[in-house]
């Protein structure tokens, strides 16, 4: 800092940054190295699919659900349709609550490992980032052998799933808890013994429980700070009523509880391995029995246009409490309105306290700490034909620039 | 209203939480449901919504008794236009740092009136609520009284702040502005 007067000045990240991984921005007010505080606006990529919903039935609202967000595709749509069962009272055979339950479980593994591979890469530490590119493709491969897709799974349906567990598929999973339990142990000891990653993370963005509990903190980010919650704990569902799962705190582990970004990270790659428990106990208790509550989609349709109520469901997402909340009206067959709220939107409200007094240096590693997800926090919306016309280019346009193009190359 | 903020260890069952209501309120809350969530291979009741709707003007004492419980988490505020008024629900849940199944969901429906679309800001005692209030500001044109950030939080620098998205009277987006995806 110059000598004389106090000065601070603002500096931007985003909406397009290297140490983001999407777009939202993030004002920082900074004296010299230290950031005093921040200011951030999102909206970047608000896409407006509450207000599309309303002129859609709820089945076609599940495919605009899943593509909310890439990696809890899964976790929206569960919120999604249990919102729907609890306003049309709709109860989901048992074995479909089995296997929501192993989706949920397996998407947690995916993100989460994503999370700590792009959490190294976020301080430089590349090796380990590979690392856990590398083991994420296993999950996605089980996740292709029992939906066909990588992302967006298309496996949940109003009143039960999709797609059965088949022999083979419960082999890909069993062998998928050995891979994790046996080729995990590497990212376990980069999260509680190397010196530089602990050097980078400890005491760096740190969220005392208090602040976790009046800015509504939740999932792991909640849980790093010292709060003992988890939904799938404190109102089990699906088949979570059946397998006991207890939120993971750090004092439990590591004898304290700091509320920083490594204690974020130690939750979050110690959920990994009581996934995979939970997806083995799943697998053992899987009951058998229909896939499907209504599976004549015609009858599932009408008895949808028949239920009136308000529907709220709040579920453990990969990065805390998701939650839909769905309005039918008798004899309307579309959505009347429907609000998503994705973890990343309650976490992002403590942001300002995880960076105060920072550094700047840190601030890429504080934003990615609480795993945000924007596409996912900003949904809604309208676009304006007026700037439309002008300087966004439409579909069509996009197409046809597109072809133009390959003609050019081809020389014709 | 001043409680520490921490979650209570200590649940109560949803039928206590009403009588709470119901011993400070009256009839002034009206319990509009309270429902059973049941799951598993026994079909067990693994955990309890509550629905209460409540005049505006007894909201903050609501939230009140609220607190005295535990502290509530608040999840989002959803709302819809309904003709003469405006719908907002507060969703907030009691007891989830309590054990396991103990967890009450309790969401607050309020109807405002069009001509007097205020409600009092909650982010005095829930700072987290902050985006929630800036969504309903924006999209469904409700005043929070007392909340320290008006600023546009989804929506576009440049939007024009007349419309409000989700309404659907002459606030609401034309038809010319809505662009239908093909």
């Amino acid at each position: 800092m110059a000598v004389g007067e106090a000065k601070t000045y603002k500096i931007p990240i985003g909406p397009v940054h290297v140490g983001l991984k999407e777009p939202i921005t993030t004002w920082l007010e900074v004296d010299g190295e230290r950031i005093v505080d921040i200011k951030v606006r999102p909206g970047a990529i608000h896409r407006g699919i509450e207000f599309m919903a309303r002129e859609r039935n709820p089945i076609q609202v599940i495919y605009l659900a899943e593509r909310i967000c890439g990696i809890c595709s899964f976790a929206h749509i569960e919120s999604f349709v249990r919102a729907v069962e609890d306003a049309a009272s709709i109860s989901v055979p048992k074995r479909a609550q089995y296997i929501r339950t192993i989706m949920l479980e397996l998407e947690r593994v995916h993100s989460h490992i994503l999370w700590a591979g792009v959490a190294c890469y976020t301080f430089g530490y590349d090796s380990a980032f590979n690392l856990g590119l590398l083991l994420r493709e296993k999950v996605m491969d089980v996740l292709e052998a029992m939906s066909g897709n990588r992302v967006n799974y298309g496996v949940g349906t109003i009143g039960g799933v999709r797609r059965d567990i088949t022999p083979e598929v419960a082999a890909a999973l069993e062998d998928l808890i050995d891979y994790y339990r046996r080729e995990f142990a590497a990212f376990y000891e980069v999260a509680t013994e190397d010196p530089i990653t602990k050097a980078r993370m400890r005491h760096v963005g740190t969220l005392p429980p208090e602040d976790a509990v009046r800015y509504c903190a939740v999932g792991p980010t909640a849980r790093a700070s010292g709060l003992r919650v988890d939904l799938r704990w404190s109102s089990p569902y699906e088949a979570y009523a059946d397998i006991e799962v207890t939120p993971i705190v750090p004092q439990d582990y590591m004898g304290e509880v700091y509320g920083d970004v490594f204690d974020r990270f130690l939750v979050r790659v110690l959920e990994v391995y009581q996934s995979l428990d939970i997806i083995e106990k799943a697998l053992l208790g899987l009951p058998k029995g229909p896939l499907m509550a209504e599976p004549k989609l015609p009858k599932l349709l009408a008895l949808l246009k028949a239920a009136d109520g308000v529907g709220w469901s709040s579920i453990e997402a990969p990065r805390g409490d998701d939650a839909h909340v769905i309005k039918l009206t008798k004899g309307d067959e579309n959505v009347t309105w429907w609000k998503v709220r994705a973890p990343t939107y309650a976490n992002i409200v403590s942001w300002p306290i995880m960076f105060r007094g920072q550094e700047i240096a840190d601030a890429p590693l504080i934003v990615n700490s609480i795993d945000p997800c924007i596409s996912c926090m900003e949904r809604a919306l309208v676009v304006d034909k007026k700037s439309g016309s002008s300087e966004v280019l439409t579909k069509e346009e996009l197409l046809k620039r597109s072809r133009e193009k390959t003609r050019r190359l081809m020389g014709r | 209203m001043s409680r520490k903020a921490e979650y209570t260890d200590k649940a109560m069952a949803p039928e206590a939480v009403v009588s709470a209501i119901r011993e400070r309120l009256g009839d002034a809350v009206e319990v509009v449901e309270l429902k059973d969530r049941k799951a598993g291979s026994n079909d067990a009741v693994c955990f309890h919504d509550l629905w209460l709707r409540c005049p505006k003007d007894k909201f903050l004492e609501l939230l009140d008794i609220l607190f005295e419980l535990d502290f509530p988490l608040f999840h989002v505020m959803s709302g819809n236009d309904e003709g003469e008024a405006v719908l907002l629900n507060y969703h907030f849940s009691l007891f989830q740092g309590s054990g396991r199944g103990s967890r009450l969901g309790v969401a607050v429906s309020v109807y405002l009136p069009k001509d007097d679309l205020a409600m009092p800001s909650i982010q005095d005692r829930i700072p987290g609520a902050e985006y929630s209030e800036r969504e309903m500001r924006e999209m469904l044109g409700i005043n929070f009284m007392g909340m320290p950030d008006e600023s546009l939080v989804f929506l576009p620098e440049d939007w024009d702040e007349r419309v409000k998205p989700w309404r659907r009277d002459e606030a609401g987006p034309k038809p010319e502005q809505i662009r239908e995806l093909s």
